[in-house]
């Protein structure tokens, strides 16, 4: 934490620069206090260098704040959380919301990631975030969830709790949105939200349709499954299955899976499949008749499906 | 008389300590990584552990009578071991592994309450509320997205990242066993078996 004092010299000489009008505002603390503090180097013996002040607890949690504050206030958008109204309350609980929603990526996870550690280490107080909501109300609990999270309001920005709610609530949507953008193919470029949903649903359905899709050519495929299935992996590893035969195999599946109904797609598979185990089980025998040992195999599984009965 | 009490309080405290260590320490995932966007499903073993499963249920199933049963079968069992394999963390899984439980539970309520409201029906729709488009399509992705019908905003969103997520592991794991069993080398070569061609 040794960037700590510099920082926060910075913080308290120039609020402006931190980008936040209510700073002090916020700060009930007795703020000159805490300056004095920091700034005032010749301390009384006892106390340390800046970032430990092990006589009050609040400072304590403010010092820690202040260098999580400290590492993000480069970005001009950080905003630090300071979790305040009640400096003298020993055991304050600050909640520590969601991940690195609302700021750049390469400050914040560092940084919550160190206030998370630290806050682990802290008996029972817990780091708290950059968010954007205003302060409502300190609960002093040992070790849970705050219900409130604890903000401070931009620079520049209205400081009423309904817009800084509101803003906090926009930004965590916008930070999932982004996150949805990366995700879904061929989003990054369109801007606007409603275009950007519309694209997340349409690829929504698409992958549910291509769920079903998949899942209908697994029906199809499944009465041959019972049987032997471990030995269709090893061979299918281990095997050269002839590539033209395949070939020809799979596109006449998917159009008759689309349009005939899988009953048909069923019996095509069979009787492909008959050709199929002939050179994966029986490659040795020369079978002249390929219907039989597929029809053994295919009876041996406990579901004696009707359709292979007729494809005999 | 302080012995056993100190002797017995370490039992109970690792405990209770370890309880709620591990429930701090599980929020603390939760809280911070956010679900983590993702990046777990896209894990090759990931994918494996989803396709063995995926396998063991499939033949398990009970034999269908028709061919959309069939489908219908086998699409629920996708999607229940897809469910599984989400631990639980998420809405979407813990509502799809409830489904089976809901269903016939709906019906039932279903059939009672048409029963006792035969004018149901006959309802017009008075009021045709005409929502923001972008409240619109924020309901249609609710729909589509299992077990998220009434979620906040931030919320579905987060949901829907971790869907899009398993429902890409799930196609991928799919095609991949169809491919193996279909004996099309090209889908085991894909899957990254040493197939001669």
């Amino acid at each position: 934490m040794g960037f700590g004092l510099d920082e926060i010299h910075d913080l308290i000489s120039g609020p402006t620069q931190t980008g936040s009008s209510s700073f002090t505002a916020l700060l009930e603390l007795p703020q000159p206090q805490a300056v004095e503090l920091l700034v005032n180097e010749d301390f009384p013996s006892n106390h340390l260098p800046p970032p430990i002040f092990p006589s009050n607890n609040g400072l304590i949690d403010r010092a820690t704040k202040f260098s999580v504050f400290a590492s993000s206030h480069n970005s001009p958008e950080s905003n630090a959380i300071l979790s305040i109204s009640s400096p003298m309350k020993p055991d304050v609980v600050k909640q520590e919301p969601l991940g690195s929603d609302s700021h750049p990526k390469s400050s914040s996870p560092t940084v919550s990631n160190q206030s998370l550690k630290s806050g682990k280490r802290k008996e029972k107080e817990r780091k708290v975030k950059e968010s954007n909501k205003k302060s409502k109300k300190l609960v002093a609990d040992g070790g849970e969830k705050l219900p409130y999270v604890h903000v401070r309001a931009r620079r520049g920005q209205a400081t009423d709790s309904h817009s800084l709610a509101e803003r906090a609530r926009r930004e965590k949507i916008n930070a999932r949105m982004k996150l949805l953008q990366e995700l879904v193919p061929g989003c990054n470029k369109i801007s606007g939200t409603a275009t950007v949903l519309e694209e997340i649903i349409n690829h929504v359905e698409a992958l549910q349709r291509q769920v079903e899709f998949l899942s209908m050519r697994l029906a199809a495929v499944n009465p041959r499954t019972d049987f032997n299935f471990d030995a269709l992996l090893a061979a299918e590893s281990g095997l050269s299955i002839d590539n033209g035969y395949m070939g020809m195999f799979s596109p006449s599946i998917l159009p008759e899976g689309q349009i005939n109904g899988s009953r048909q797609v069923q019996y095509q598979q069979l009787w492909h499949s008959n050709e199929l185990h002939q050179p994966v089980w029986a490659r040795e025998e020369n079978n002249p008749n390929f219907i039989t040992p597929g029809n053994s195999l295919l009876s041996y599984g406990s579901s004696a499906n009707s359709g292979k009965s007729t494809v005999q | 008389m302080v012995e056993p009490s100190v002797i017995s309080n370490p039992d109970t405290n690792p405990n209770a300590s370890r309880k709620k260590r591990r429930k701090i320490g599980s929020d603390y995932p939760n809280g911070a990584a956010a679900e983590p966007c993702g990046n777990r499903w896209r894990t090759e073993t990931e994918q494996q552990i989803y396709s063995s499963k995926l396998v063991d249920a499939l033949r398990h199933l009970r034999r269908p009578d028709s061919a959309d049963a069939a489908v219908r079968t086998v699409r629920d069992a996708a999607d229940r071991v897809l469910a599984v394999s989400a631990k639980g963390r998420t809405r979407w899984s813990r509502a799809i592994l409830a489904r089976r439980l809901s269903l016939r539970l709906s019906q039932i309520r279903k059939k009672h309450k048409r029963a006792a409201r035969p004018d149901a029906g006959l309802k017009k729709p008075a009021v045709q509320k005409k929502l923001p488009p972008l409240q619109r399509k924020v309901r249609a992705l609710s729909r589509l997205v299992p077990g998220c019908q009434k979620l906040s905003l931030p919320n579905l969103l987060e949901e829907t990242t971790d869907y899009i997520a398993a429902l890409e592991m799930q196609v991928k794991a799919m095609a991949y066993i169809t491919g193996i069993l279909n004996g099309v080398p090209a889908a085991a070569a894909a899957g990254g078996g040493s197939l001669a061609d």
